[in-house]
């Protein structure tokens, strides 16, 4: 009896210590703030979207290297004529994270959830271009057609952002379909995922994807260090790095450092051109002339802020649209070239006039407003700083102000109690048509005087024009002509001063394989389920 | 503890000594309160404390959302400037921040909260009551190991260097509060990140330096009595002489300091816990202030001046008689 005894205790023994030899492959990275909802249909910030990224599966992901959709749920969709409805054709024997087979029945509860007016999501509201219903007809259990109530642009590529839920798991949007499933949330601390045992996708050897077991987020709202965390070895990838950590990191471990190129984000500068602005009328003068923000354009020296402040990983900006969108910039323009004799020529034909170190308006105001910008944004201040040497050669004189983001909200959308504003403009949607809340003159969004009745000059009424035309045509080609000439007249007119295009940095580990970050979020893990590890990382404890 | 005749001939000199330099209260020598006197002046202390309590957090909490009601930024959300959203969703998105006015938020909110809803956290979009529940272990434990590191290491310097006479040791441990008390928290925090120290022995080092710069003072003061002469004169030894004549009288004033001191740990923990990225109370303060969240706010404020006030009153209560103050 005590001899059974012992040989079960050693066999206990030997199965703990065997299962604690197998190594379980986890990849650790850091977001910068706790996920608000793990409901990926009303997702509105960064977290919260990493999450919908990495667990939910979608019918048409938009490859982040060649930029065009393809097949994930879907092996086949058709749009129709009119570009008000589209068919799918689903994959079949597929299930969501908890065992629950996946149907067309769950793609039209999604897009029944989806587009409720009271959910008002970004992703919902990207499919609304007209009022109205959306339609879902069910062939069978694998095909469907979504009717819209109105042509929407880029429908194909909007599904990108859908991550379907489940219309009968009683885990609910916690079933997911993607290649992980969130396994553990400690609020404010870390997030462990875990690989889906029923993701439907397989390597060319057959082998079930992902390669890497799970994934721990630790929420680190402290950004530098995370580079320093990288460093030790105590995470894996840092997705998004700013241009000086990028150049530290590169001059102690250069395999670390990935420069992906010009990414499709913007830094720029703007004036307050609203009528009812709490700003003295020859101000407004200022701000409302062409030919002002056009000196203040060529008297800013965009290759330095590259230079000096993004370390060389910026390339000057033209547009509205970045050049590595390759399918919707427009190759004819080229950024505003540096030439102070120009700025001062074009400020003579608004009748300023420069006396002594100090510029004069026709009616002898000193020429000096503020830029407000961010606090805690290094490149911004540091961006502010380089203007401000810069306009000092026409004599303006600019006072930075530095604001937290609440603050500065208020001020562009609210009492309009500010100069002129220094901000950047994330873009993750390559159609131009997503900016329409921008660059419509009616739209809140449009920043330098929003909300007009009537476009207040020519130049925004043909925006306004060719913006329409554009979101309700199909002739791909009339469409990038439209915003080729939306493109130019923002290059002419300047209501934003484009300043630069920043580079995708990130920083990889070297043990992780397979990583090819790109220009497009998410930059580094867009091909998750491709990632593996060389050998599995020793941690610090 | 049995008292030696060498004590008692010490702590007559201290008695001597109370009389003559103050004219200590007849009562504390002369006359006993009965037990019952004293359970009423207990429950009157106990019923002034809870009014005390209650008019600072209805001020406290009404200070609070006032600040944060009218501070610049507040009722605006990062997600207004989504430009995927259509007009309508961003016109829901002002009508959600926006909560009718001070006084309909702070009388509703105390309406809700004595039916115990704290609310919902607008910039984490989550209750309030599970962000404190999740957060406040962690704090708690900062706190506690901020106050143990604190009085365990200021106390023993102070005393050493009280009692000792190397100039060497009173000067080194000047030295290090000294350090301390100049290097902000957040400085701290950093060189922890660095060292890879946790982040929260810094609530010790900030507690440190005031532990041993007032506990110093005390104890030189009491120290320097002339009933300790006489009892180090008389040969007492030194361990008698500090437990007894030196700490013991600078008790009360030594409890005082620990409640201030946990007030300390908690102010100091917001900046610690945001450059540790310790998810705790402080980084939720800091995170609920950057968002405007007057909910989330305004109960932390509460939480805080309850704490403080708690801890403030037991170390009264403990403390309440002041025989050094009155010496």
């Amino acid at each position: 009896m005590r001899r059974k005894g012992l040989f079960l205790i050693c066999a206990l023994v030997a199965s703990a210590l065997s299962a604690g030899a197998y190594a379980q492959s986890e990849m650790r990275f850091c977001l910068s703030s706790q996920p608000k909802t793990f409901n990926p249909l009303a997702v509105d910030d960064d977290a919260s979207e990493t999450i919908r990224y990495l667990t939910g599966g979608v019918l048409i992901r938009l490859d982040r290297n060649t930029q065009q959709p393809v097949g994930e749920l879907a092996t086949a969709w058709r749009i129709n004529k009119a570009g008000d409805a589209i068919s799918f054709t689903l994959r079949p024997n597929v299930r969501f994270s908890d065992g629950t087979p996946f149907s067309a029945t769950d793609v039209a509860f999604t897009v029944e959830r989806l587009m409720d007016p009271d959910l008002h999501s970004p992703t919902g509201d990207s499919f609304r271009s007209t009022p109205g219903k959306v339609a879902t007809k069910i062939t069978d259990p694998y095909h469907l057609t979504i009717t819209f109530p109105g042509p929407v642009i880029g429908l194909d590529r909007l599904f990108d952002q859908v991550a379907i839920i489940s219309a009968q798991s009683p885990q609910k949007y916690m079933a997911v379909l993607g290649p992980y499933y969130v396994a553990d949330n400690k609020a404010g601390s870390t997030l462990l995922l875990k690989r889906n045992p029923n993701y439907w996708k397989h390597d060319s050897a057959g082998r079930q994807l992902p390669y890497i077991d799970s994934i721990r987020l630790d929420i680190q709202q402290n950004r530098d260090r995370e580079l320093l965390r990288l460093t030790r070895g105590e995470i894996d990838l840092v997705n998004s790095l700013n241009a000086e950590s990028f150049d530290l990191l590169k001059g102690q471990a250069p395999s670390m450092a990935f420069d992906a190129g010009v990414s499709l984000d913007s830094e720029q500068i703007w004036f307050n051109q609203v009528p009812t602005s709490p700003l003295p009328d020859y101000k407004k003068a200022w701000f409302t002339s062409t030919h002002f923000r056009r000196a203040v354009s060529s008297a800013i020296h965009r290759d330095d802020i590259a230079r000096l402040v993004f370390h060389g990983y910026a390339q000057p900006a033209v547009s509205l649209i970045s050049p590595a969108n390759k399918i919707w910039f427009n190759q004819k323009l080229k950024p505003h070239a540096y030439d102070v004799k120009l700025a001062l020529r074009e400020l003579e034909l608004d009748g300023f006039r420069l006396q002594g170190d100090t510029l004069r308006d026709r009616t002898g105001h000193a020429v000096e407003f503020s830029v407000i910008t961010n606090a805690g944004n290094k490149d911004r201040e540091r961006m502010a700083s380089v203007i401000q040497q810069d306009l000092r050669a026409i004599g303006i004189r600019l006072n930075i102000v530095t604001l937290d983001f609440p603050s500065l909200i208020e001020r562009i959308t609210r009492s309009f109690n500010y100069e002129s504003c220094l901000l950047g403009f994330v873009n993750d949607e390559l159609d131009p048509n997503a900016q329409m809340s921008v660059w419509l003159s009616s739209a809140d969004n449009h920043q330098w005087n929003p909300n007009q009745k009537q476009p207040a000059t020519a130049w925004e009424t043909e925006i306004d024009r060719l913006m329409r035309e554009q979101a309700s045509s199909l002739d791909p080609a009339k469409r990038k002509r439209d915003i080729d000439r939306v493109q130019q007249l923002v290059w002419e007119q300047e209501p934003f001063i484009y300043l630069v295009n920043k580079h995708a940095l990130s920083a990889v580990s070297p043990n992780l394989r397979n990583a090819h970050p790109v220009g497009l979020r998410p930059q580094v893990y867009w091909n998750i389920e491709q990632l593996a590890f060389a050998t599995q990382p020793r941690r610090p404890q | 503890m049995s008292s030696s005749p060498i004590d008692a001939a010490a702590s007559q000199a201290l008695l001597i000594t109370r009389t003559k330099s103050h004219h200590a209260p007849s009562h504390s020598a002369t006359s006993v309160p009965s037990g019952r006197a004293a359970a009423k002046r207990i429950g009157a202390a106990a019923v002034a404390l809870c009014a005390r309590l209650v008019v600072l957090l209805l001020i406290g909490g009404f200070l609070c959302a006032t600040l944060v009601r009218y501070s610049p930024g507040y009722g605006v959300s990062e997600e207004e400037l989504d430009s995927r959203l259509n007009a309508e969703s961003r016109e829901a998105l002002k009508a959600q921040n926006n909560d009718g006015g001070l006084l309909n938020f702070y009388v509703g909110y105390w309406n809700r909260l004595l039916h115990g809803d704290l609310g919902t956290a607008r910039s984490l979009q989550a209750p309030v009551t599970e962000l404190i529940r999740q957060r406040s272990p962690e704090t708690l434990t900062s706190a506690a190991t901020g106050v143990l590191i604190g009085w365990g290491l200021g106390l023993p310097l102070a005393i050493a260097a009280v009692m000792t006479r190397s100039a060497a040791i009173k000067l080194s441990a000047n030295l290090l509060a000294s350090s301390m008390l100049c290097i902000p928290a957040g400085v701290l925090a950093l060189l922890c990140i660095l060292w890879q120290v946790p982040g929260r022995l810094v609530l010790g080092l900030v507690v440190l330096p005031k532990v041993f710069e007032y506990s110093r003072k005390l104890l030189a003061r009491s120290a320097a009595m002339p009933h300790v002469i006489t009892a180090t004169a008389k040969g007492v030894t030194p361990t008698r002489i500090l437990l007894r004549h030196i700490i013991a009288p600078a008790l009360p004033q030594l409890i005082a300091l620990g409640g201030i001191s946990i007030s300390l740990v908690f102010a100091a923990a917001i900046p610690v816990e945001v450059v540790c990225d310790i998810p705790g109370l402080g980084q939720l303060a800091w995170n609920a202030a950057l968002g405007r969240d007057l909910n989330l706010l305004v109960i932390i404020t509460l939480m805080l001046t309850a704490i403080t006030l708690l801890a403030n009153s037991v170390a009264d209560l403990f403390g309440g008689r002041k025989p050094l103050e009155a010496a």
